[in-house]
This record gives structure tokens, sequence and C-alpha cells, in this order.
């Protein structure tokens, strides 16, 4: 019988809390929730019946639902929906190849939870704010390209280069949100990820990853950025587990 | 996403709504093809294609003239060049019934191509 993997999880700290923890428990299609267990670490398992997995949304849902109750509790490597082995041997061998891995990540971790923060704006708004904020840019803007002639092509090139500068500009400001919210994060010790868009309205994506009793602390500085760049919104998520800062090729 | 999940919120849920039902949503990102859409279908991802590369075709000319490195005939030259390759892509865009949010398919969560 093949089993769905929940979640590489850290039991060092109480080896037996685990096993009380999931009595009881039931994850994807029904079925009991178990962990099979090698050295520092236990896999949460459960078996798949002989329909086969179920790959529906709501089934997504409640496995991911199910590691976030578990990293409430334990430092954990959250798996993907769908990951499934052959057998618990075949787990326990796949453990032993990567353990290393694993313990790396783990205290990566440890300790530690995932907070999401999605940047808006309204980028026109944002450009003309930009434009009229700075003289100088302002200029840049409207100075055309060197003139030979009057013609239609110039004309398009004066557009085109009107409009680059004005992303130009609005790509150098998001750099400039990301570096300062970057520099007051560094403060919380947190480990985090940007990625700037390149969308019109959500154009800052970033994961951070903090000690779990720092949330309120995350929350008060949020606020802060938005005191600081009232023309952006800020949408705060979390805890979340460490989904985004998992970095592990299994063997 | 339940409640206790979001822990600051300064703006209207709806993008963010509307950012999950795209990546949720396979409709914009699926490239259809059957016997009977096969040319559509097809010219949707060579367009796509094309689209990007003419994109940054252009973002890298614009960069050129902007740090003065073409002389003024070669800017006259592009100019030409650029408004006839977006010419011709709103006449291929038109004769697949095509439109620009056709072309700038979601890659999930990296967002969308364009």
């Amino acid at each position: 019988m093949k089993l769905l993997i929940y979640a590489i999880v850290s039991v060092k700290d109480a080896p037996g809390t685990l096993n009380s923890l999931l009595t009881g428990m039931k994850g994807t299609s029904g079925m009991p929730l178990y962990s099979v267990p090698f050295n520092e670490v236990s896999v949460v398992v459960s078996n798949i019946n002989s329909e086969g997995l179920n790959a529906s949304q709501t089934d997504a849902i409640g496995y991911a639902g199910l590691i976030e109750t578990l990293a409430q509790k334990f430092t954990l490597l959250p798996m993907r929906f769908g990951s499934v082995m052959g057998s618990t041997q075949e787990i326990a061998d796949m453990l032993g190849k990567n353990m290393n891995e694993i313990l790396r990540n783990l205290e990566k971790v440890e300790d530690k939870f995932e907070f999401g923060l999605k940047i808006f704006c309204d980028s026109e708004k944002v450009r003309a704010g930009l434009k009229a904020k700075s003289a100088a840019s302002a200029k840049l803007i409207d100075k055309p390209a060197p003139e030979i002639k009057h013609s239609v092509y110039l004309d398009y090139v004066n557009q085109k280069l009107k409009e680059h500068r004005l992303e130009e500009l609005l790509m150098a400001y998001v750099d400039s949100v990301i570096a300062e919210i970057k520099g007051t994060l560094a403060r919380l010790n947190s480990i985090d990820k940007f990625r700037k868009t390149g969308a019109e309205k959500n154009i800052i994506d970033a994961v951070f990853l903090l000690d779990k009793n720092k949330k309120a602390e995350l929350i008060k500085v949020v606020e802060g950025f938005k005191k600081q760049y009232p023309e952006l919104d800020f949408i705060l998520t979390g805890p979340w587990p460490p989904y985004s800062f998992i970095d592990i090729t299994i063997k | 996403m339940s409640e206790n999940k979001l822990l600051f919120n300064t703006g209207s849920l709806d993008e963010l709504s509307q950012e999950i039902g795209e990546i949720t949503s396979t409709e914009k990102s699926k490239l259809e093809l059957n016997p009977d859409n096969a040319d559509s279908g097809l010219a949707k991802l060579v367009l796509t294609l094309i689209e990007l590369i003419r994109k940054l075709v252009e973002k890298q000319a614009m960069r050129r003239v902007d740090g003065g490195s073409l002389t003024d005939a070669e800017i006259e030259r592009l100019g030409e060049t650029l408004m006839k390759l977006e010419i011709k892509m709103e006449e291929l865009k038109k004769h697949f019934n095509l439109t620009d949010s056709d072309l700038n398919i979601n890659l999930g969560p990296l967002g969308d191509l364009m």
C-alpha cells in the first residue's frame, strides 16, 4: 500500500509528543495519520486507499491544514500535496540518503514561521506621482530623443521612450521600497525573499522567515510601512509553515 | 484563507481574490489544442512568443536610444522598424481573434508573462 507524505518533522526535543498528537487525526480521504520514525526525525504519513489519491481542491486544502496544525507544535519540512512513496522502507531509505540536507533545512526553519507580504498600488497613480514629485525626472521624461527632423517614426520613438523612462522610474521606486523593507526587517533577523512582479497592481510579493514569537513585532513594522508609503496597500498573512524556504533536492 | 491568517490589510481584498482566481483558474494559461482549433491554439502560442520577443527588443532599443549610442539616422530607422512590427502584430492578433490579455499568459506563482 502506498503512503501519502505530509511533512518531515523534527522530534529531537519531544520524541513521544508527535504520536500522541496524531492519535485520532485523519488525513486525506479520512485515512488515519501515523509517523515513520528515523533517527531525529519522523515522517507523517497516511495510507492511500485502493482507489488512489483524490487530487481535489478540498483534499489539497485539508492537506495544507494538517501541515499547519503540525507546524504549530513542531519544526517541520512541509511536503508538496501528492508526495507519495511506496512503503515505510522506501521512506527510511530516502531519509537515510538525504539526512544531512534534511537536518540542515530543519535547522534553518527551527522555531520559525513563514509570513507573506503582498504590496499593491495603482501603478498609474504612482507613475503620475513620481513624475510630479521629481522635476528633474519630469524633465527627463519629456526630453525628446535627438531630433533630426519631424517624422512619424521619430514621434513613435519619443512616445516609446517616454513610456520606457516612466517604467524605469517605477522600477527604481519599487527597488527603493524593497531596500527599505529589507533594511527594517533585518532588525528582526528575518530571512526574506522578494519578487518584483512587474504587474500593474500587485507590484511586490515577499515572504519572510521569522522567529515564532515575532508575529506582533512584524505587524507593527508593516503598520509603519503603511505610514511611510501611504500610496501603497499592504496585505500581511501568516503564520504559515516554511513552504518557501526549503532548499532540498531529494536523492 | 481563514480570517486569522490575515494579519494586516490596508486595502481592498478584491485584488487578492482576483489574483487567487487567476492562479486557480487554468483558463487564461491553458493552451487548448484539438482538431477543431489547431490553428488558433498554435497561433496563440506562437504570437505569445513573438510578442514577448518584440517587447524585449523594444525595451533594449529604448535603452540604447536613452544611452545615446545611436545616430539620428539609426533612431529614425529603429522607429520605423518598431512601428511596423507593432502594426504587423496588431494585424496578426486581429486575424486570429486574439487580444493583448490572451497573449499575456499567467505563469502561476511566477505571475503574468508580460
